[in-house]
């Protein structure tokens, strides 16, 4: 029964052949270093899930931002757990988004044919450095409104272009509604849809090139 | 492959996989049916006797008006909400509590004197002096509060 179902959904799909591709593809003889890509990518799925569990209740205003996550925290049942886990999941994709990256580094898998790879790897980085600059405010306490203050106005530094660049993410000259508002539109919509689209090229690129051997001495 | 053992190394990793796949649903899932569950199965909490005012300012016979506050919360929203309720008296011993919500579609009702009645301007209801319906659509008498007389002071709970 179940095998005559395969069979009826593969005749239409295909699906197989993408599920080999994926999950039965041969690789080198490789350790544990080589499983930090999978790990982001466990992270940012907890993030997704996570992230969109604390929309439904959080909301990006100046008057509720601080009252909602606070409610989410100490009144919801499983709360505290589910914020938690954004929380701390945060912090440990950009660790192992960056150690995912010392490894390439390291074992000099950026080089011929993966440096499409590489590039789309590197935006990653900075999208999620960028989650996690978004992110920091939302909760709009005094540590996510004096970080922001700050961290807006390293970006204002940049020589010329700075104050215009300060100005843009604050959209004005002090951190407000507007502030708020755009940062969570880019915490939840942009950064999201750049992540997927990147992801997946990143992914596809890894399968299609394959993934490159621990270096020898030889290399 | 190891042929004596029951389960070969592809099985183990299958299994396992498939195990800690499930650990990690469950650990994600469960917690998040009563997070999206929670703000429904809320009991409005236990309610807290409000204070009207002197029972000396209910006039014999005749429904007098207090207004009062209470504090409602919807999710991290506290609002305060200025409520109406008319209090009748025979004796000044004892007291009855009838809200000024009518009972047909919400409109707020009020005191005629000149027709001893509560008249509903939405459809034109009229209800006797204890709160029965005299005409008009609604459905059932005025809503009565609990009441309690406290040092000569009314208290009210419920609504
Ligand atoms: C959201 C962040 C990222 C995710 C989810 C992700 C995911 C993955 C996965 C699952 C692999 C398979 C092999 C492995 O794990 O080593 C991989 C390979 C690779 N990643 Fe990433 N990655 C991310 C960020 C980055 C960054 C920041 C860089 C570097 C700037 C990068 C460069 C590469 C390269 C060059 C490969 C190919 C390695 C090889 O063929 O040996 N990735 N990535
Ligand atoms: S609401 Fe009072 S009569 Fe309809």
């Amino acid at each position: 029964m179940m095998a005559r179902l395969t069979t009826w959904l593969d005749e239409r799909t295909g699906f197989q052949q993408v599920w080999q591709a994926i999950f039965l593809r041969k690789i080198p003889k490789v350790n544990w270093f080589y499983t930090l890509g999978s790990a982001t990518l466990f992270v940012a799925m907890n993030q997704m899930i996570t992230g969109i569990l604390l929309t439904l209740y959080y909301v990006p205003t100046p008057d509720h931002a601080y009252d909602s996550v606070q409610y989410i925290t100490f009144q919801l049942p499983a709360g505290w757990y589910i914020r938690g886990l954004h929380h701390w999941g945060a912090s440990a994709m950009v660790v192992l988004v960056v150690l995912h990256m010392l490894r390439v580094i390291l074992y000099g898998a950026y080089k011929f044919p993966r440096e499409v790879t590489w590039a789309t790897g590197v935006i990653l980085l900075l999208v999620t450095i960028g989650f996690g600059f978004t992110g920091y405010l939302l909760p709009w306490d005094q540590k996510a409104y004096w970080a922001t203050t700050v961290g807006t106005r390293i970006a204002g530094a940049v020589p010329f272009v700075g104050d215009w660049i300060l100005r843009i993410l604050r959209g004005g000259n002090d951190l407000s509604a507007v502030t708020l508002a755009r940062f969570f539109g880019v915490h939840v919509w942009v950064l999201p849809s750049v992540l997927l689209l990147l992801m997946g090229i990143h992914l596809f690129l890894v399968i299609r090139n394959g993934i490159s051997a621990v270096p020898t001495r030889k290399d | 492959m190891a042929k004596e053992s029951k389960m070969n190394r592809e099985g183990f990793l299958k299994g396992a996989i498939v195990s800690i796949v499930t650990l990690i649903g469950a650990a994600l899932g469960l917690p998040a049916l009563p997070y999206l569950a929670g703000p429904a199965l809320q009991k409005s909490g236990d309610q807290e006797w409000i204070r009207l005012g002197p029972t000396s300012k209910v006039e014999l016979g005749q429904p007098t008006l207090f207004k009062f506050k209470v504090k409602t919360q919807s999710g991290w929203i506290v609002d305060e909400q200025e409520l109406s309720a008319y209090v009748l008296s025979n004796d000044g011993r004892e007291f009855v509590a009838l809200s000024n919500v009518c009972t047909h579609l919400g409109c707020r009702v009020r005191w005629i004197d000149d027709e001893k009645t509560f008249f509903c301007p939405c459809h034109n209801a009229v209800f006797d002096k204890d709160g029965k319906v005299a005409a008009g659509p609604p459905p059932r008498p005025l809503d009565k509060f609990e009441i309690k007389v406290q040092d000569n002071t009314l208290y009210i709970k419920g609504g």
